[in-house]
């Protein structure tokens, strides 16, 4: 061996030499420099792994029958990968052909420099699939007819990409729309779910994101956890039942002059709601008009959050409990002076007429203020509150929907409750309750003395498996017999007053209600709230729809304007819920 | 000792063969260690290509979903209530009015029932199906018990 090649391989080898030692004391640092060591160590895993955030579908909600009300949709993020992209001009100019979105401002976002900060710019959102086959195919023309060629001179779509994602989409667009809510944005730009069950179920239909790691090297790809769909609903709403009624109320408003007008549809036996139909109705597409139809004040659905006097409808509860507590019976006499003074305060009767000798039914036939007062009286205000209390009057009902508001029952020991309440509350003034309130409380007449809490999911479907709403019993504010006694009187009540309400063929129970709108001043607006409700059929009923017209021009009168609509609504439902006339269902029966 | 000298040289190797035995050692380590980082390669080689396709894979599975969830409500839409009533007008259906329907009893008919989309909840008192230990246990599971517990009385096979 040579001198030169000796000194050579010592050279060599003591710089492998002094390359190990440093590898080796580094390794040793580390064993004693743990907080550098843990450093490194996470820095490591950063680059091994990506956070990602999983975000289930949310879920479907059916009508009864499973039709689709809400669902999702495809829909795609257009942004562009700054570092790839290599001509701002086409990609600004084909984005606002196809998109229409502004030249400029396209232009501006491409042309930023890439850098740590600025990778991706969001150009669109909610971009449909049909946009998005255009775009592709102005991708594919560009490509074919000027190859992947470089330069800033060339037409080039490098660097544009559309990122998929749901959205929510409701096919019926606003059939039903104040019973489901939408999906909308907060302030931090998350979704949410506003109004209705899309509020009151928000958390089941999102479901549980789930954030994962994971690992950027392909050998260590590890399996992406399946993230279950959030929770599906099946409503009790009938979509056929909810359009019939939707499209019945939109004619009535418009024959009647009504301001607004709600009819809520349900099932006494069960609480479920089949039809809640009210104004205004919102596309759900278009949420973002929310401000638009739902103007100052306005509710978004007033069967559950708007809370007004009933008027004569009330004399319903009022009567049951009477009735039911035994402070009179159905022959109990009254005599109609056409007065009541009641607490200082004179009460008058509708026409401000005397009707003389009156029985309970005819009380009830002519609606009559006065005798309601009195029997008010005769139950005495401890009684009369009470039963009010336990006919969810001034409390919610729990129904299934956000947003419900509880009215307001003025009771003994309130400051502002006064003696001449328990009269003017008797038939309806001076109380406030929303129609679901009306209309589950009076269910408890027609479903034997039983109150059903008024729900509108009939069903959940969680991870694949469907758990059914069992109904619930809100109380039992009256007896069977009571019950029965006062359908009785309520059904005569409209057949000899052969009312506009009456459906041919089928025995029903009803009371109409016409209450003036109180003013800061009293009653002097000469406005009415008109109502009806109704139910059916009697032997075996299957359904009560409660109506309420706010201010109606046409009429005043809640006989006149809404029991007619009562009928209809009544006639339809007789075909949509496949029920026999009466005769032909003994018949039927019999056989 | 030129005895002893003799012999050492009469058995010792000649040089040209104990290099080629070094050559051959080498040869040997250097065939093993391509061997070994061949498998290496090939195995990382695979173990990368799946993981690849597995990502594919979960990236279809989540383009599928999307399309799925993307048809169900194209669907819905198509058979919304107006999009129906619609063609039910052109197709020349009308409406059905109080009165119109004829009802008869059929035997054994069952009125419409509301949908049911998904599986029944299983039922709580379901009898839950076991295997005894000494199907799923391993040996040293059964050694490790015998010994801890001596005195366990023999399990009765039925």
């Amino acid at each position: 061996m040579t001198q030169e090649r000796y000194w050579r391989y010592t050279l060599l080898g003591m710089l492998f030499t002094v390359l190990a030692t440093l590898i080796v004391g580094q390794m040793l640092r580390f064993q004693f420099d743990t907080e550098q060591a843990e450093k490194i160590k996470r820095r490591a895993e950063d680059y091994q792994h990506s956070m990602h955030t999983i975000y289930p579908a949310r879920g479907q909600i059916f009508d009864r029958w499973g039709h689709l009300l809400a669902g999702n949709t495809t829909v795609y993020e257009v942004g562009v990968e700054l570092q790839n992209v290599n001509n701002p001009h086409t990609i600004a100019l084909t984005l606002n052909v196809v998109l229409g979105l502004d030249y400029t401002k396209v232009r501006t976002a491409v042309e930023q420099p890439a850098s740590a900060d600025a990778v991706y710019v969001v150009l669109d959102d909610f971009v449909s699939q049909e946009k998005i086959d255009v775009l592709e195919q102005y991708k594919d023309e560009i490509k074919k007819g000027y190859g992947s060629g470089k330069g800033k001179e060339s037409p080039d779509l490098s660097g544009l990409v559309y990122v998929p994602h749901l959205r929510r989409t409701y096919p019926e667009k606003d059939l039903a729309s104040n019973v489901l809510g939408f999906l909308g944005r907060d302030q931090e730009g998350n979704l949410k779910g506003y109004y209705g069950v899309e509020a009151k179920y928000d958390d089941q239909l999102a479901g549980l994101p789930v954030t994962v790691w994971l690992p950027t090297d392909p050998n260590l790809v590890s399996e992406m956890p399946n993230v279950p769909d959030g929770t599906s609903l099946i409503l009790t709403i009938d979509r056929e039942i909810q359009a019939a009624m939707e499209s019945l109320l939109d004619s009535t408003l418009e024959s009647s002059g009504a301001e607004s007008g709600t009819i809520v549809v349900l099932d006494p036996k069960t609480g479920e709601i089949l039809a809640m139909a009210t104004t205004p109705r919102l596309d759900l597409n278009k949420y973002w008009r929310y401000d638009e139809v739902f103007k100052k004040d306005t509710p978004f659905n007033r069967a559950i959050s708007q809370a007004y006097e009933p008027g004569s409808v009330y004399k319903v509860l009022s009567m049951a409990s009477a009735l039911d507590k035994g402070a009179v019976k159905p022959d109990t006499t009254f005599l109609d002076t056409g007065i009541i003074e009641v607490g200082g305060v004179q009460i008058y009767n509708w026409n401000r007429g005397v009707w003389g000798p009156q029985d309970m039914q005819g009380c009830l036939q002519h609606s009559l203020n006065v005798c309601l007062s009195w029997v008010a009286t005769q139950l005495g205000a401890k009684d009369f509150y009470a039963y009010m209390q336990a006919f969810s009057i001034g409390h919610q009902t729990g129904v299934d929907m956000a947003g419900e508001t509880p009215g307001r029952l003025k009771v003994p020991g309130d400051t502002d409750w006064y003696e001449a309440d328990l009269a003017t509350n008797s038939f309806g003034q001076g109380v406030s309750a929303t129609p679901i309130q009306m209309a589950a409380a009076i269910a408890a007449v027609a479903n034997e003395g039983k109150m059903m809490v008024p729900h509108v999911v009939k069903a959940r479907i969680v991870n694949g498996v469907q758990y059914n709403t069992e109904p619930r019993i809100a109380g039992m504010p009256i007896t069977a017999e009571t019950a029965h006694t006062l359908q009785e009187l309520l059904s005569r009540s409209l057949e000899k007053e052969a009312s506009t309400s009456l459906v041919d063929g089928y025995r029903i129970a009803g009371k109409t209600g016409t209450a003036e709108i109180p003013t800061p001043f009293g009653y002097t607006s000469g406005q009415t709230n008109a109502s009806f409700v109704g139910w059916g059929p009697l032997d075996d009923t299957r359904f009560l729809v409660y109506i309420w017209l706010e201010k109606p021009q046409s009429s005043i009168w809640g006989s006149e304007v809404a029991a007619p609509v009562f009928s209809k609504a009544a006639s339809r439902l007789v075909v949509f819920l496949n029920i026999p006339p009466d005769k032909e269902r003994r018949v039927l029966y019999g056989q | 000792m030129n005895t002893i000298q003799n012999l050492a040289q009469a058995y010792a190797q000649t040089p040209w063969r104990k290099q080629v035995q070094i050559i051959g050692l080498v040869l040997l380590c250097v065939l093993f260690t391509v061997l070994i980082a061949s498998i290496y390669l090939n195995v990382s080689a695979r173990a990368a290509t799946y993981g690849r396709e597995i990502l594919l894979m979960q990236e279809e599975i989540q383009r599928l979903q999307l399309e799925n969830a993307d048809l169900k409500t194209r669907l819905g839409i198509l058979l919304s209530s107006k999009e129906m009533e619609t063609r039910a007008l052109e197709m020349g259906f009308e409406p059905v009015e109080k009165g119109e329907s004829v009802y008869v009893v059929v035997p054994g008919y069952v009125a419409r029932q509301p949908v049911i989309l998904a599986s029944a909840p299983p039922a709580e008192n379901a009898v839950v199906v076991t295997l005894p230990p000494r199907f799923t246990e391993s040996l040293v599971d059964w050694f490790k018990e015998r010994l801890m517990l001596p005195d366990r009385p023999a399990e009765v096979i039925q």
